[in-house]
């Protein structure tokens, strides 16, 4: 058979498939956003786009209104996730989000549908891998209203969630193994947990005097410029300490701070180095859960 | 049929529409019937346009008739010497279907752009049905032909608006032929 052909017939099938599981947003003024029936009853959409907590509704593929009960969100990862009563909406076939590779081509849907056509042109954009894996960096338009909405592959399967919500250079995808994670604890918990010290951190160069007199391979530390009342920092750390590393890793940038603070480390001790008056100290600290944030 | 085999069929039935012989494209047009050239009533403010074919060869054009409405004019452009289109219909598009663009965007001659179908449902002005593609398009691919994977002309290259490239189909492209007699 033709090619070219080949191909249109390919990516027309591949938008009838995965649009099946698309539904409409509507949880913000003006351009609703897109969501994907993830597992039966959970739509999986992007949390920059539910403005609302309550009284959201959801367009189906077949046109008709549900409405959505907000479960929870990760503004991390862009992610909110939504209860419907929809059990005769198919649920989206997940492809493999380990498998993609640059070069691979993709469509990026909309609700109606609408699509879009490009290819992943990086893995691992924006910002540090999670354990889930990195993200997609996409070369395809995102266009109003397709935030939250799949990515799907050549076959029709969804390999992520797309959203134009974490970089405002790049459009990015939310690989669809770390979809399934945040899922999994939104569900169960209701929110993402994540390790918490209450300190406000800027990376700043450690002067060549001190790390001589301190034999320290790292150029930059973090100095402590803000220490939230009764947290667990509090118990233990002062304005203007330097921190140099957290259970013997080098800490130089605030990211890695927040990467060592998983929230499997809540409720462990943990111990700091800083340097405090120009003297080296180690410090016991106890990590705490970071508490809800008003949005 | 491959993308290259496509890219020449195409070129062959597109011309550019200038104001001045060795001025730039201002933009595109079809032969959709032996010396007839449709292409956006927005192209051709006057009513003697010149015709540049794809072998740099200049014929002179008149316009038979024109709807600035549906924003289409209708040429006769005697000595053309140039294929006629093959004509599809865009009622056999489905979303993701892939497009082709040819056109003289930003003055580059004969630029060859591919993309999907967007969407279906109409968009923009009220009543009237345009194909959306998710297709890249500039200034100059106007008047210029949109076609399917098996180089049929499915519409003609209208505006873009947000990004999205909407052409004319082809349908309403031959009605407006056929009313022009």
């Amino acid at each position: 058979m033709d090619r070219l052909l080949a191909l249109s017939n390919d990516l027309e099938a591949a938008v009838q498939q995965a649009s099946r599981a698309v539904l409409a947003v509507h949880a913000r003024p003006r351009v609703p956003s897109t969501g994907v029936h993830w597992r039966p009853g959970l739509v999986v959409t992007a949390s920059h786009t539910v403005r609302a907590d309550e009284g959201l509704t959801l367009t189906r593929p077949d046109g008709r209104s549900v409405a959505g009960v907000l479960v929870g969100r990760d503004p991390a990862r862009d992610l909110a996730v939504l209860r419907i009563e929809a059990a005769d909406v198919p649920v989206a076939e997940l492809g493999d989000s380990g498998s993609v590779r640059v070069g691979h081509v993709v469509l990026a849907l909309g609700a109606g549908p609408r699509a879009s056509w490009g290819v992943v042109s990086a893995i691992g954009a924006g910002r540090p891998a999670g354990a889930e894996g990195a993200l997609f960096g996409l070369d395809l338009t995102l266009y109003a209203g397709f935030s939250g909405g799949p990515l799907v592959d050549g076959q029709g399967r969804v390999v992520g969630i797309s959203t134009s919500g974490l970089s405002r250079q790049m459009q990015l995808a939310i690989p669809a193994a770390a979809v399934n994670v945040v899922l999994d604890e939104l569900v169960r918990h209701g929110r993402i947990s994540q390790g918490y010290l209450g300190v406000g951190t800027q990376p700043v160069r450690v002067p060549e005097a001190m790390r001589q007199q301190l034999g320290l391979a790292q150029e930059l530390a973090l100095i402590v410029v803000d220490v939230q009342p009764e947290s667990p920092a509090a118990a233990g750390l002062l304005l203007g300490d330097l921190i140099l590393s957290l259970d013997g890793h080098a800490i130089t940038d605030p990211v890695e701070l927040r990467r060592l603070l998983r929230a499997e480390r809540i409720g462990q001790r943990i111990t700091a180095r800083v340097v405090r008056g120009g003297q080296p100290r180690d410090v016991e600290l106890t990590v705490g859960e970071r508490p809800a944030r008003p949005r | 049929m491959d993308l290259a085999a496509l890219a020449v069929a195409l070129r062959g039935v597109t011309v550019e529409l200038t104001d001045a012989d060795a001025g730039p494209a201002i933009g595109s047009g079809v032969v959709w019937a032996p010396e007839l050239v449709v292409t956006n009533a927005h192209v051709v403010p006057g009513s003697h346009p010149r015709v540049r074919r794809a072998d740099g060869g200049m014929a002179r054009g008149r316009v038979v008739t024109r709807d600035r409405q549906a924003d289409l004019a209708l040429l006769h452009v005697p000595e053309l010497g140039l294929p006629v289109a093959t004509v599809g219909s865009a009622a056999e598009l489905r979303v993701g279907s892939l497009l082709v663009a040819v056109g003289h965007p930003f003055g580059i001659r004969g630029a060859l752009t591919t993309g999907i179908v967007h969407a279906l449902d109409s968009r923009g002005r009220a009543s009237r049905s345009w194909i959306q593609g998710d297709l890249r398009l500039g200034p100059g691919n106007s008047g210029g032909p949109l076609a399917d994977a098996r180089g049929r002309v499915v519409g003609i290259n209208a505006m873009i608006v947000g990004g999205l490239a909407l052409a004319i189909p082809a349908s309403e492209v031959t009605r407006f032929v056929q009313a022009a007699g």
